[in-house]
């Protein structure tokens, strides 16, 4: 009987709990949503963040490091040991550099000797006219700068020869890179070119890498290089992992503040229905009450009643927040959120929670005196 | 005969108003006793008071042993449940349930529901075909004796009816009349508050309230009861 009643209160009074469902599903849809896009906005910003390039430098102690004065130097064996040891899922990627400054068709030019196979990975934000040379034709290949190109008419394909002191290599320009800061005044080459052009084999300036994570995540990582290496520097760059971990911070705290404030004015919404019906149902639970119901057995009946409609509101917007969070995902990082299972019965129980919450009027009903009502009338 | 209710100076005060004003009377069980009195005498104030829906200013009001002034408010659910069966002028049923269901509700507060037996009352008052009727598909007379039915349903110790056929026309007041004519002979007690005075005959005694004070009770003859219709 109890269930056949809750039928019937429910369909009794549809038009009424009608705009109390669609307040629900809406809050669930929104919090589903949210939700999904808290679990994913760590991976999501991460992944954004990996484009601004490396975030984790590897320097010699107390050394100056400039472009143009690699004043002291690394062993590169060393700094790829230790790099091989720590062995860490996160890392992006990891490439040495040795700068110089030489002359490229006998005109002065930065010239960055590095691992160029691992230079897509660790500035993946550059944009480049041309290819990436695998890794096998480094010596033969280089990348120039957007302006070096612009100032010695280089286009892919040409020829470019290279001069450090007495030293010379003629290599083909493989791409043009578009970095859209100091990279577009220089000239990548294999860093074996650039150690045999300055006479410094097996050295380099530094290493950079490119680490996804949290600041937390990527400081112990550090910590761990730096044990490793312990004649070298290990630092995170600042601005980087700092800004990412504020980020992170900020879009979780309005994430959350928005569950809040929603969850806030959809139980408002659920309260006022649900005083509006306390109102109208004044008279049944006063007969209820005087064919013996306890307060119990009737506070329990229509706090069931708003118990379904949370649950069957938090369901079905839970699943529309997985269609809504896909489409944030692709408005926002270009590629869709996936749906997290969890997230159902959480919205779920979430919806169930503020629909009870919402119901506070319907719990006054229990002190309703059945005399008081048919006097009414 | 055994005592089923016993009132002793019963009070009743809405604030400055007094309903009842120091009542006594008994009523044997199986009794038919109609109470009757003019608008605002007391006599809806003194059902509350005996079904347990209101609770007394001052005085006793035993029903079947137990004294409705000392119950709490899960007590008076109990009370309510087990031992009285309400009938009320306004029917009273509730307008989602069919006349099958209003009728299982009062077995739901009381045990459990038996949709059976719930059906079997309604046949009892003449609703075979109506079983699955709303109440707004229903007439005024018709809805009173699902009503009737409800009340019946969990075999109360007394049944209270409030002004049952205030609301009905000629017709269907003498069938739900018929009905309490066979009630009574089947040995139920009735406590019946009526205007009508050919009712008011029908019952083995009748209970006159004026100003919250009983003023008159007037057993009924053979002669008078035969004179109703």
């Amino acid at each position: 009987m109890f269930w056949r009643l809750l039928c019937k209160l429910l369909r009794g009074s549809g038009e009424r709990l009608a705009v109390a469902i669609l307040a629900l599903v809406s809050c669930a849809m929104v919090v589903s949503a949210l939700l999904n896009l808290e679990f994913d906005i760590e991976r999501k910003l991460t992944q954004e963040f990996r484009t601004l390039g490396a975030n984790l430098l590897i320097s010699p102690r107390n050394g100056q490091i400039t472009s143009s004065s690699p004043a002291e130097l690394m062993s590169e064996s060393e700094v790829s040991a230790a790099i091989q040891s720590v062995k860490e899922n996160n890392v992006v990627a990891a490439a040495p550099f040795l700068y110089i400054v030489g002359s490229a068709q006998n005109t002065a030019a930065v010239i960055a000797g590095t691992n160029l196979e691992a230079l897509p990975k660790l500035e993946p934000a550059w944009r480049i006219e041309g290819q990436w040379k695998p890794a096998p034709a480094q010596r033969t290949a280089c990348l120039v700068g957007r302006n070096v190109a612009q100032q010695l008419k280089l286009t892919v394909g040409n020829a470019l020869n290279l001069t450090y002191l007495r030293k010379n290599r003629r290599l083909n320009v493989a791409g043009i890179i578009d970095a859209g800061g100091a990279e577009d005044n220089q000239v990548f080459v294999g860093l074996p070119e650039a150690q045999y052009l300055a006479g410094l084999p097996g050295q380099i300036s530094f290493a950079q890498l490119s680490v996804s994570g949290t600041t937390t995540s990527i400081s112990y990582y550090a910590a761990r290089l730096a044990s490793a290496l312990p004649a070298y520097e290990v630092k995170p760059i600042r601005q980087i992992t700092e800004a990412e971990g504020d980020l992170l911070s900020r879009i979780r705290l309005l994430i959350v503040s928005m569950i809040v404030l929603i969850s806030v004015l959809t139980a408002l919404c659920v309260l006022g229905t649900m005083a509006a019906l306390a109102m109208e149902r004044r008279q049944d639970v006063g007969l209820m009450k005087a064919l013996g119901g306890s307060i119990g057995q009737i506070v329990t009946l229509f706090m069931a009643e708003v118990g379904v409609l949370g649950a069957a509101g938090g369901f079905i917007g839970a699943i529309l927040g997985w269609g809504l969070s896909r489409w944030m995902g692709q408005r926002v990082f270009g590629q869709a959120i996936s749906p997290r299972w969890e997230i159902l019965p959480v919205t779920t129980i979430l919806m169930v929670a503020i629909a009870l919450a919402g119901a506070l009027p319907l719990r006054l009903l229990g002190k309703v005196k059945p005399a008081i009502i048919f006097r009414e009338q | 005969m055994r005592t089923l209710v016993q009132v002793d100076d019963l009070r009743k005060e809405f604030g400055k108003v007094r309903a009842l004003a120091g009542v006594s009377f008994k009523v044997d069980a199986g009794e038919w006793i109609a109470i009757m009195g003019p608008s605002g005498s007391g006599k809806t104030t003194l059902i509350n008071i005996l079904g347990g829906l209101d609770t007394p200013t001052s005085g006793q009001a035993i029903v079947d042993g137990v004294d409705v002034a000392r119950l709490d408010e899960s007590g008076l659910s109990r009370f309510r449940a087990q031992k009285i069966g309400f009938i009320f002028q306004q029917f009273h049923l509730v307008p989602y349930l069919t006349a099958v269901e209003n009728v299982m509700l009062a077995q739901y507060f009381h045990s459990t529901t038996d949709e059976k037996e719930a059906q079997v009352a309604l046949e009892r008052v003449g609703l075979s075909d109506r079983i699955e009727h709303l109440p707004g598909a229903l007439s005024g007379g018709e809805q009173q004796r699902v009503a009737v039915a409800r009340a019946l349903i969990n075999h109360p110790k007394l049944i209270l009816a409030d002004e049952p056929t205030g609301n009905l026309d000629e017709a269907n007041e003498e069938t739900v009349i018929q009905l309490f004519r066979e009630l009574h002979n089947e040995g139920h007690t009735i406590l019946m508050v009526t205007h009508d005075p050919a009712i008011g005959n029908l019952a083995d005694r009748r209970i006159e309230f004026a100003h919250g004070r009983l003023v008159k009770v007037t057993p009924s003859n053979d002669a008078s009861q035969n004179a109703y219709r």
